[in-house]
């Protein structure tokens, strides 16, 4: 009992002198997510399609027989009493009556002629990943390539934190500045989704540690990054599968990884 | 009548006191006083009686009014379904014991399908929710003024509106052709 209570009243004591040394200045980032959510709804897998099937049929086994139905077997009865001669072709009207079958075909006929759109986009033949328009099945992730020490990287867009700025505010303005104006997104909120940090090469250390980097998660409504801006710069937007091969930092596509979906 | 008289005597009897210093004068524009009305009491307990009922029966009414509801008229089963059921009736084969088995079999591994999507669905939440609050801790470690800043609500995303994904993408420059709208809904007081 005495020696826990020597132990506690101790610790506070030697504290202080490791963490004097270890108060340390990090330079803050913001960082920004960017998506594109999925535009057209997923395929269906081989057992989702079965168990549509499966609920497709059971909804005709207990459906009722709809009034086009009903009209066609009378159509069919009426043509069986004709050929066997039981009943008289009506001359006068029977240009102008039309059957089930004959307004079938008609309808057919008319939607064959409404061309829908592809589920599958020219620039996804083209594997042009620069382009908003490809994978609609999928969320798409926006990266930018950036100079991080000596080397181009591709990562998400981030940017140093200015003194009088909110971490909302400064993604907000590294992406207006490295993306252009013509990327119209939407914040999700004032907090950061995920978190990055990572130390400086131990010869640039003099001023600050390391960078801490949040990131914020938005979502694309209109417009690509500018591509006319000067200096270009090169991005490519990405599917998760295709977004961690591209980090050369295993940390980072780590930290990155934990706030995807 | 009653009153005058009693006044007459009052002066009468006052004579010589009103010599001397009191003044009764005779009562100008004075009328007698109307007889006050004296109800039956059985007649005043009918008439509340009948005022009562009466806000009684409006009452009933409004009540009665409330209970109906206005129909829907999609979950009224149209009656020529009724009249013609048996018609319309589909006379299909029964389902072999196979097909049932098949299908007994299919639903079972719908079900664990979907229960392990679900799993993963809130193993994702929770992943994110940690994220998020990793990120937070971090931020006010670093500064307590930032970490306010980030934990405010965002107004503009109150009203917020997504589209969700759809069966096939939009057609571009695609002008829909007019139709016309047809209120059909009738009105209900």
């Amino acid at each position: 009992m005495l020696r826990r209570l020597v132990q506690i009243s101790s610790k506070p004591l030697t504290r202080p002198q490791s963490t004097t040394a270890a108060k340390e200045k990090w330079d803050l980032y913001a960082g920004v997510l960017v998506e594109r959510l999925p535009v057209v709804s997923k395929s269906l897998n081989p057992l989702e399609q079965q168990f549509q099937e499966l609920l497709w049929r059971v909804e005709h086994e207990n459906s009722l027989k709809s009034n086009h139905e009903i009209k066609h077997e009378r159509d069919l009865a009426q043509a069986e009493l004709i050929k066997q001669g039981k009943a008289q072709v009506e001359v006068d009207d029977s240009a102008a009556k039309q059957t089930a079958q004959d307004l079938k075909d008609a309808y057919v006929e008319e939607f064959k002629k409404f061309q829908l759109a592809a589920r599958k986009t020219p620039d996804d033949a083209a594997n042009k990943t620069d382009s908003t328009d490809r994978c609609l099945e999928e969320t798409v992730y926006l990266l930018v390539q950036q100079k991080i020490g000596q080397q181009q990287h591709l990562l998400l867009p981030q940017g140093k934190r200015t003194d009088g700025e909110s971490m909302r505010q400064t993604a907000e303005r590294v992406l207006r500045e490295q993306c252009g104006q013509n990327l119209q997104v939407l914040f999700y909120g004032n907090a950061p989704a995920g978190f990055h940090k990572y130390k400086y090469p131990s010869n640039q250390r003099s001023e600050s540690v390391g960078a801490k980097i949040f990131f914020y998660r938005a979502s694309l409504l209109s417009g690509n990054v500018d591509a006319k801006q000067q200096p270009t710069i090169k991005y490519e937007w990405l599917p998760k599968e295709a977004l961690s091969g591209k980090f050369k930092n295993t940390a980072y596509a780590e930290s990155v990884n934990k706030f995807l979906f | 009548m009653s009153l005058l008289n009693a006044l007459a005597r009052l002066s009468l009897q006052n004579c010589g006191v009103a010599a001397r210093m009191l003044h009764t004068t005779p009562i100008l524009c004075a009328e007698p006083l109307k007889k006050k009305k004296k109800l039956d009491p059985q007649i005043i307990k009918q008439r509340e009686d009948r005022k009562k009922k009466k806000i009684e029966k409006q009452i009933r009414r409004l009540e009665k009014n409330a209970r109906q509801l206005k129909p829907v008229e999609e979950l009224e089963v149209p009656i020529e379904l009724l009249d013609e059921k048996d018609k319309r009736q589909r006379k299909l084969p029964p389902l072999s014991s196979a097909e049932q088995e098949q299908r007994a079999l299919l639903k079972k591994q719908w079900a664990r399908y979907k229960h392990d999507e679900k799993v993963s669905d809130f193993q994702i939440i929770d992943r994110l929710v940690q994220a998020q609050e990793k990120a937070l801790q971090e931020l006010r470690k670093e500064s307590e003024e930032l970490y306010r800043a980030a934990i405010e609500v965002d107004l503009q995303l109150v009203p917020v509106t997504i589209k969700g994904p759809v069966a096939t993408p939009p057609i571009k420059n695609y002008a829909s052709p007019d139709g016309d709208y047809i209120q059909q809904s009738s009105k209900w007081e």
